[in-house]
């Protein structure tokens, strides 16, 4: 939505794309992450489908299925992405999620926790005294319980696996553009941060060169903090003010004549939204509330703080430079990631016990079939997103 | 002709807001002691999901209000590139609790450019390191919302008008905002932990009982911290108290500097 006036407002150098005589957008620098004409999905849909997968991974423990949403997430990120610096998101999230399962593990051996029959090893075991809230240390490790704990920490890393595949598809950049207008001015600022961030390196590298050049190459803290640190958030800072009066010379930040009804009902909208929200919250936490009317609450200060913000974003009269479509493809997407929630949940009307699988007396457990064809559906976008690549249309 | 002070200002509806999001904030964090037996929270497990979706609708309205009626574009600018310094200097702090770093940053901003300014620098700073690293998980809107209360309570703080003149005045200053530091790095610490508990472990002595007493879960809660993440609070109230001594003096002088230059003259 800002892209154009972010842009224009944008520092000299930070790499305003150029436009070639076709209208074909030449990236002026490799971040941007928007081809052309034929570009990647829409951000946004990659996070609702990454979103609805791990909505799918929390309504079930079977690992076998949840490890076939964590390969189904990594295959649809090997085929699509881009090779953007947060490309690589999906392997990270991979290590947080492996180091989710060994905490869990390392807690169920140290703290202990559901017990069975089958004994796997004995820690030498410490009961502490009552004041010291009478915790049991070490103890008997079984079976069963070393499952249910890898279970638990399998389904919490495949949540993670599935939020780092969101990461690794969508490019941050465009879904700022899907911001709404009522947070023009913040979303606004984080573009300007997202441009300054290279240049403060920059500016790192070049100071540190002068100084160099002046015969100061001692690595004193107290002197780095002087001679650099200072010169270089005085040079951010001042060219912070630069650019604030470009853009107020360019009219940015005059109120449009906003008619003081409408910003009343918006600002009504938006405290009656978030009343509704602490009122719903603060009714959830109590007993004698009966839940549909806390979760109403909750959904109905939700809705009219949605309103409220899509009614301030009408009032904010602005242009949109080459709009960011939802196409078919990005509503396909959405549907994918949509067959994996409604296979768990048809699972868990048909095959409960295949869904949560009992870990008392061990066995293998078998796969329900209408979740894991749902899930199997979620891959569908590997097949529909061509690969994002940096030059030219896909 | 009259001067245009570019700090952000808070209306009345702005600050109900503020206050409100801050009482959704605490049951968001804190519900596994404050949720009784039998209540819709401990019915089901799919309150917290619910807390981390709808808290960045919260945090969306206040941020609508705090900036309604237009921003100034110095506050824009300048909200731009303390994020990026923000942004720059976060992955000094160490892995997945990294935010030492950046407190300290937000505090001596919020002190400066005051609350409300603290407030959104919290979110946008926060937000754009996340996108820069593609690091947005289910923590951050926590994160964000946190480091916003840490940047709007030190732009809350008193005196903060004007920088002081004597030196006797600036060691104060100085010491207030370090124990400030202290105090909000660890209550962020202990809300952030209580908020993952639930998530973090669900088996055994330190595990969260749904529907349990909330004494009998405080004393599980004060073991999971003892365990897990003590040290880490520690450490950065440590590091963020510390770095205020040794930076603010320097990065105080900066940052009023550029607020004064800022100040300048409109012909009305």
């Amino acid at each position: 939505m800002n892209a154009r006036s972010a842009r224009a407002a944008a520092p000299r150098g930070s790499g305003a794309p150029g436009r070639t005589a076709k209208g074909h957008e030449v990236s002026g620098h490799g971040a941007n992450g928007s081809g052309p004409r034929r570009r990647g999905a829409h951000p946004v849909a990659w996070w609702g489908w990454a979103l609805l997968l791990a909505t799918a991974a929390s309504r079930t423990g079977n690992p076998w299925l949840l490890l076939l949403i964590a390969a189904v997430a990594g295959l649809v990120v090997v085929f699509c992405r881009g090779d953007e610096p947060w490309s690589g998101a999906y392997r990270v999230f991979l290590f947080i999620g492996l180091s989710a399962i060994a905490v869990r593990m390392v807690f169920y051996v140290v703290f202990g926790g559901s017990d069975g029959s089958t004994v796997l090893f004995a820690l030498p075991s410490v009961t502490l005294p009552d004041w010291a809230a009478g915790f049991r240390l070490g103890g008997v490790v079984t079976l069963e319980g070393a499952l249910a704990a890898l279970y638990d920490g399998l389904r919490l890393a495949t949540l993670l696996v599935c939020v780092g595949a969101a990461n690794a598809l969508a490019s941050p950049r465009r879904l700022l553009r899907s911001v709404p207008a009522a947070l023009y001015e913040v979303s606004v600022a984080v573009v300007v941060a997202l441009s300054v961030a290279p240049q403060l390196v920059q500016g790192v590298a070049r100071i540190r060169r002068a100084r160099a050049l002046r015969g100061n190459t001692r690595r004193n803290p107290a002197d780095l903090m002087r001679t650099v640190v200072a010169p270089v958030l005085h040079d951010a800072l001042d060219r912070s003010l630069a650019l604030a009066a470009a853009m107020a010379s360019r009219g940015y930040g005059r109120s449009a004549g906003i008619p003081a009804p409408a910003r009343r009902t918006t600002s009504a909208f938006l405290l009656i939204g978030l009343l509704g929200l602490c009122a719903g919250a603060y009714a959830s936490l109590s007993s004698v509330i009966p839940s549909p009317l806390a979760w109403g609450l909750l959904a109905a200060g939700a809705a009219a703080a949605t309103c409220g913000i899509a009614f301030a974003s009408k009032r904010v009269p602005h242009t949109r430079y080459r709009p960011d479509a939802f196409g078919s493809r990005d509503w396909a997407i959405l549907a994918s990631g949509a067959a994996a929630v409604a296979g768990t949940v048809l699972s868990g009307y048909f095959e409960f016990g295949l869904l949560w699988p009992a870990t008392n007396p061990p066995q293998v457990p078998p796969l329900p079939l209408a979740a894991t064809c749902g899930v199997l559906l979620a891959a569908a976008p590997a097949m529909l997103v061509p690969t994002q690549t940096k030059e030219g249309p896909a | 002709m009259r001067t245009i002070d570019p700090r952000p200002r808070v209306h009345w509806r702005g600050s109900l807001a503020v206050v409100l999001a801050a009482g959704f904030g605490l049951v968001a964090t804190a519900w596994p002691l404050l949720a009784s037996p039998g209540g819709a929270l401990t019915e089901t497990s799919s309150g917290p999901w619910m807390f981390a979706l709808l808290l960045p609708v919260v945090t969306a309205v206040v941020l609508v209000q705090l900036s309604d009626g237009g921003m100034d574009a110095r506050a824009v600018a300048m909200l731009g590139v303390l994020s990026a310094v923000v942004a720059a200097v976060r992955p000094f702090g160490a892995g997945a609790a990294g935010v030492e770093t950046v407190f300290f940053l937000i505090i001596l901003a919020g002190r400066v450019f005051g609350p409300a300014f603290g407030f959104i620098l919290g979110n946008t700073g926060l937000f754009a390191s996340a996108l820069l690293t593609g690091g947005v998980g289910p923590w951050m809107p926590y994160q964000m919302f946190a480091a916003a209360f840490v940047g709007l309570g030190a732009g809350l703080l008193p005196g903060a008008g004007r920088a002081p003149a004597a030196w006797r005045g600036r060691v104060g200053e100085l010491a207030m905002l370090a124990v400030y530091a202290v105090v909000a790095s660890l209550a962020f610490g202990l809300l952030l932990n209580m908020s993952f508990w639930p998530y973090a472990i669900t088996q055994g002595n330190l595990a969260y009982v749904p529907g349990a007493l909330p004494g009998e879960n405080a004393s599980r809660l004060v073991a999971y911290s003892l365990a897990t993440s003590l040290g880490w609070d520690l450490g950065r109230a440590v590091t963020t108290a510390l770095l205020i001594v040794l930076t603010g003096p320097l990065l105080l002088r900066i940052l009023r500097r550029t607020a004064r230059k800022a100040r300048w003259i409109e012909s009305a």
